[in-house]
């Protein structure tokens, strides 16, 4: 218990302190992969608060997704490496606002909820993995399949709106107007 | 003590592995070399480039290590030689092997240099291709067993091996482990002939060292995992059951050297094309006939 | 110190005696991997083959320990070369063959012939040396000239601050920044540039980084890169970056409207404002672009080429080649004459070509003999000819080994590199020996999974392109891409052979009595590479001068057209389909 309280604390400082460093770095790739540690301490959480489905998937998400930002961070940023020694803060005090009002609402969250009485015995993984399942496929269906459905949407319309416009007629056009 | 035997399970087919590829390149078949190639490493200056992101140049080769050490850790070689027999085993491997990107996109910015950064964002480019073809073919080979545990996967197959069950996903599986250890026809990140040497371009001595023996580790990891996800783990006759995950696993991780010699490097272009044209369907269909055989065969 | 071999000091690394240190330099000796200067297809074409000699080729100087110079080098190829060895690791060691080491190098370790045995002699001499002075109590630094670019810092703002070191700039306080000494300054639009307070200041900053950007990655540290300033002060390393100027540094800066953003507090500068006026590049996507070397010595290219690619991601947005070795014909000019035996001019031209010594040797024999008005002899013709068909065949393999090298296909390169060391000094009857694995090689090369996929449609020429010669111009009507090339010179190989079947004994050609004749005389040889020209003039059975035209001369200018717009793996494989010889760049 106490073991398990122990690094549930180490991870959860080790969390806040990779992001921390997001925001102490200038250098976007840096930055990126703070954020994807803070992320993976945050499913080492999981991991040791017994819920190991949600602690791999969420390890194993991040990698990927914060990856792709930072390639992004790289391609669109004015100084990625952060070598300019640039100040990469804006906005200062409407993030400061939003910053705190953020956290005071998760803390009265986390203090004014009922909890209900804590669980004695925790399922094991494989018993958590097959009600994740039937959750999944049962009384959440609805909502994951339509949150995959709009986000292959959204997907799709993106690659289509970024694909050039291919029409050899209205090229043709164009070239014989210039 | 189980640590200890799968370590040395580990590092020992990984070193068997550097003979062979010792043996193919050079045409000697030495046991000492990589051992001697390794003191070399070790006698040579470790350079630094000039301006680092030291923190990724330093952590990248280690990093890949360790991630290769994890995905092994939850395979097993027998009925009771694991590490950890986790209850999402195989999404547990998915997850260690989605590090190795991290760690090439590491090491392929930290030394600052234009090869390297091409490399390391290749291979995001590569996992793009292969990450669904790794995934997905686990999902049969899980719905098969109904359990993501991955002893109780190899016990699934007692019977009939998944690349039996399962040729398609086998096959794809393949492909799809080969990119993610990023050997050749999938070396992009390190394409000598492109990038001289990509992600690898600037390590020198020690860290090279720990580079390479990272990366014939991740061979051995993968060749594990496919040994454990298709080819029966343990299973075999008359052989105790850790002689032949060895066996198959040494079976496979040399296949996946060798094939690169006898290929040119694929185009970038093609292995996203083919991923996701051909193969994305292909593993779902591999789903869906695994499917069927699960609920029709009883 | 006994009179065995040593280790330079510039190569040892220090450290304490051990047992642990005799241990490592014995490994050290038993591991030994090169780099080859200018380039293995190099090695090859002098038949020497290193792997069978003993030592491991690497692919970059991180991974070398042993720098392996073949044949006396062009001074720009010395310079690089000083760079590659400054990249190298410590311990490493000098290896020259044949020539003299370039200036900007320390003495040689090891210096050999061009032979096999001498090879492997000087491989086994070098062994012993690693093994016993590997690290020494006193290492020196290497230093050279080339390695040096003074680095000043300037502030982005105010043009006429530069300084030695880094710091902040005493008018704005803005960090300087790096860049090599006699670099102009990248351009600005800014007008008002004494008086800016403190909100412009800081939204200036921002713009700066458009341009700093590249600095980024673009430290031309890169190996192969042959301007790279190699920091290899033991283990050290020293901080400080260059600026390149680049195609579009300072773009747009004018266009901007500076009161328009403030940064007090909502001056949030999008991304899409930021790059909208940045050039677009084939995928639509603006992203800075670098200026990154390739070659000289880079594996996926032939030694001695220089190709700088404008990247873009990794897409080319421009590039151009370069040969570094290219031979300039002396006594082009008017009025500017030579003085030359016949027979020292026709070493000098085949050695000049050390990828087709025979067809030079032989243009330059069918030359002289036209000034001398001798009519084609039956008896030296038919062995003229074999030989130059079994240089053809030699050098498509070793195109074909090069081939295998950019593409990481380990297998073409281990058979083509073998069969080519077979049959570049093979007779008749060898060579119908070697016939079937030569057909076996073609029918394999038909039959690789992948192969046909990576090479079409990559390297097409654009339809205006002129001066085409040998095999491109014949492989242009089957598709004009590099897998058409590739098949043109494997077809090239067969009909090679079935001359070489039907024509006599080949031998090299010889230079026939000419005596002291004068005039002017012109030929024509076809090389492997396309047809060459030469045409000299003789006074008294001296050279005078002499004008060499050359296939690869022409096609280096294909190279821009070839690789703009192209993936990188796609352009290097578009260049290197057009198997160029920097030494058949005349210059």
């Amino acid at each position: 218990m106490y073991a398990q309280a122990f690094f549930v604390a180490v991870f959860g400082l080790a969390a806040i302190g990779f992001g921390v460093v997001v925001f102490r770095t200038s250098s976007m790739v840096r930055s990126a992969l703070a954020l994807l540690f803070s992320q993976t301490a945050v499913g080492c959480m999981f991991l040791a608060m017994q819920t190991e489905f949600l602690g791999v998937l969420q390890i194993m998400m991040m990698a990927t997704e914060m990856s792709i930002m930072a390639i992004f961070m790289v391609m669109f940023m004015m100084d990625p490496g952060g070598l300019g020694g640039m100040d990469m803060s804006h906005q200062k005090r409407f993030s400061i606002g939003a910053g705190v009002s953020a956290a005071v609402i998760a803390i009265a969250v986390a203090l004014l909820s009922d909890w209900g009485p804590a669980a004695d015995q925790v399922p094991d993984a494989a018993a958590q993995t097959r009600a994740l399942g039937m959750e999944l496929l049962g009384r959440s269906m609805l909502i994951f399949e339509t949150a995959g459905i709009t986000i292959l949407t959204a997907m799709i319309a993106a690659t289509a709106v970024a694909i050039p416009v291919q029409n050899p007629a209205s090229k043709n056009d164009t070239e014989a107007s210039e | 003590m189980t640590v200890a035997v799968v370590l040395m399970a580990l590092f020992g087919s990984a070193w068997l592995l550097a003979v062979i590829e010792g043996w193919t390149t050079t045409g000697r078949l030495s046991l000492a070399a990589p051992v001697l190639s390794g003191l070399a490493h070790l006698g040579r200056e470790s350079i630094v480039p000039r301006s680092p992101d030291r923190v990724f140049f330093e952590a990248a080769p280690v990093l890949l290590l360790v991630v290769a050490v994890l995905g092994a850790a939850v395979l097993p070689l027998a009925p009771d030689l694991i590490i950890a027999d986790l209850g999402t085993g195989a999404l547990f491997i998915n997850a260690a092997l989605a590090y190795v990107l991290v760690a090439l996109i590491m090491a392929g910015w930290g030394p600052d240099g234009a090869y390297a950064m091409i490399g390391g964002w290749r291979f995001l480019g590569q996992l793009i291709a292969y990450s669904m073809l790794i995934v997905m073919p686990i999902t049969a080979v899980a719905m098969r067993a109904e359990s993501l545990v991955n002893t109780a996967i190899v016990g699934s197959q007692a019977g009939l091996w998944n690349i039996v069950y399962q040729p398609l996903g086998f096959v794809l599986f393949f492909i799809a482990a080969m990119a993610l250890a990023f050997r050749a026809p999938f070396d992009l990140p390190i394409a000598a002939g492109e990038l001289a040497g990509g992600v690898d371009a600037e390590y020198t001595g020690v860290r090279l060292a720990v580079l390479r023996l990272a990366r014939l580790t991740l061979v051995v990891t993968l060749a594990s995992a496919t040994t454990v996800f298709f080819l029966g783990g343990w299973h075999g006759p008359l052989l105790p059951p850790w002689a032949w995950s060895l066996i198959k696993t040494l079976a496979v991780a040399m296949s996946m050297l060798l094939a690169g010699r006898y290929l040119p490097r694929i185009r970038e272009a093609d292995l996203m094309r083919w991923c996701w044209t051909l193969g994305i369907p292909l593993a779902l269909v591999n789903i869906i006939i695994v499917g069927l055989l699960v609920l029709v065969v009883p | 110190m006994t009179s065995d071999p040593s280790i330079t000091a510039t190569g040892t690394r220090q450290k304490r005696s051990s047992v642990l240190q005799k241990l490592v330099s014995r490994a050290l000796a038993r591991n030994l991997s090169c780099l080859i200067v200018p380039g293995p297809e190099v090695a090859l074409a002098h038949g020497l083959d290193v792997k069978a000699a003993g030592m491991r080729i690497s692919s970059t100087p991180r991974d070398a320990g042993v720098l392996l110079i073949i044949g006396g080098l062009s001074e720009k190829m010395g310079d690089a070369a000083a760079v590659l060895y400054a990249q190298m690791p410590r311990p490493r060691a000098i290896l020259m063959v044949g020539g003299q080491t370039p200036s900007t190098l320390p003495d040689a370790d090891i210096s050999a012939g061009f032979s096999q045995e001498e090879l492997t002699e000087a491989i086994g001499r070098l062994q012993r040396a690693l093994a016993e002075g590997a690290f020494a109590a006193s290492p020196e630094d290497f230093d050279s000239s080339v390695l040096h670019a003074s680095i000043e810092y300037v502030c982005p703002m105010h043009p006429e601050v530069v300084e030695d070191e880094p710091g902040s700039c005493p008018k704005c306080g803005m960090d300087l920044v790096a860049r090599e000494a006699g670099e102009s300054t990248p351009e600005h639009g800014h007008e008002h540039e004494n008086h800016h307070d403190h909100e412009h200041h800081e939204h200036e900053h921002e713009h700066e980084h458009e341009h700093e950007h590249e600095h980024e990655h673009c430290h031309d540290d890169e190996h192969h890169g042959h301007q790279g300033h190699q920091d290899h002060e033991h283990e050290k390393h020293e901080h400080g970056d260059h600026d390149h100027e680049d195609e579009h540094a300072g773009h747009d800066h004018g266009e901007h409207d500076h009161s328009g953003h403030d940064h007090g507090g909502s001056g949030f500068m999008s991304m899409i404002e930021v790059t909208k006026d940045l050039p677009r590049s084939a995928d639509g996507l603006q992203m800075d672009w670098l200026e990154v070397p390739f070659g000289p010595v880079f594996p996926g290219l032939p030694g001695g080429l220089k190709l700088t690619l404008t990247l873009d991601g990794d897409g080319v947005t421009e590039g151009q080649a370069m040969s570094l070795v290219g031979m300039s014909t002396a006594g082009e000019d008017e009025g500017m004459d030579m003085d030359m035996d016949v027979e020292t001019f026709l070493e000098h031209l085949s050695t000049a070509m050390p990828l087709a010594p025979v067809s030079y040797r032989l243009l330059a024999c069918l030359a002289i003999e036209r000034v001398a008005g001798l009519e084609d002899d039956p008896a030296t013709a038919g062995p003229r000819a074999a030989a130059l068909e079994r240089e053809r065949i030699a050098s498509h393999l070793g195109w074909l080994a090069q081939l295998g090298r950019q593409l990481g296909f380990a297998w073409l390169t281990e058979r083509a590199s073998t069969l080519q060391l077979e049959i570049q000094s093979a007779s008749r009857e060898r060579l119908t020996e070697l016939e079937p694995a030569l057909r076996a090689l073609a029918a394999r090369l038909g039959r690789t999974p992948l192969l046909e996929s990576r090479l079409r449609g990559i390297g097409m020429l654009p339809p205006d392109s002129t001066e085409l010669r040998g095999p491109i111009v014949r492989a242009a009507d089957e598709g004009g891409d590099a897998w058409a090339r590739l098949w043109q010179r494997l077809s090239e190989i067969s009909a090679s052979l079935d001359l070489i079947k039907e024509a006599e004994e080949p031998r090299l050609p010889a230079l026939r009595n000419i005596g002291h004749v004068s005039g002017t005389g012109e030929a024509t040889v076809d090389t492997p590479r396309g047809e060459a020209r030469l045409s000299l003039k003789l006074e008294r059975g001296q050279v005078k001068s002499y004008r060499l035209d050359t296939a690869c001369s022409h096609h280096i200018g294909l190279v821009a057209g070839l690789v703009e717009g192209r993936e990188l793996g796609d352009a290097l494989v578009a260049v290197g389909s057009l198997d160029l010889s920097p030494w058949e760049v005349i210059s």
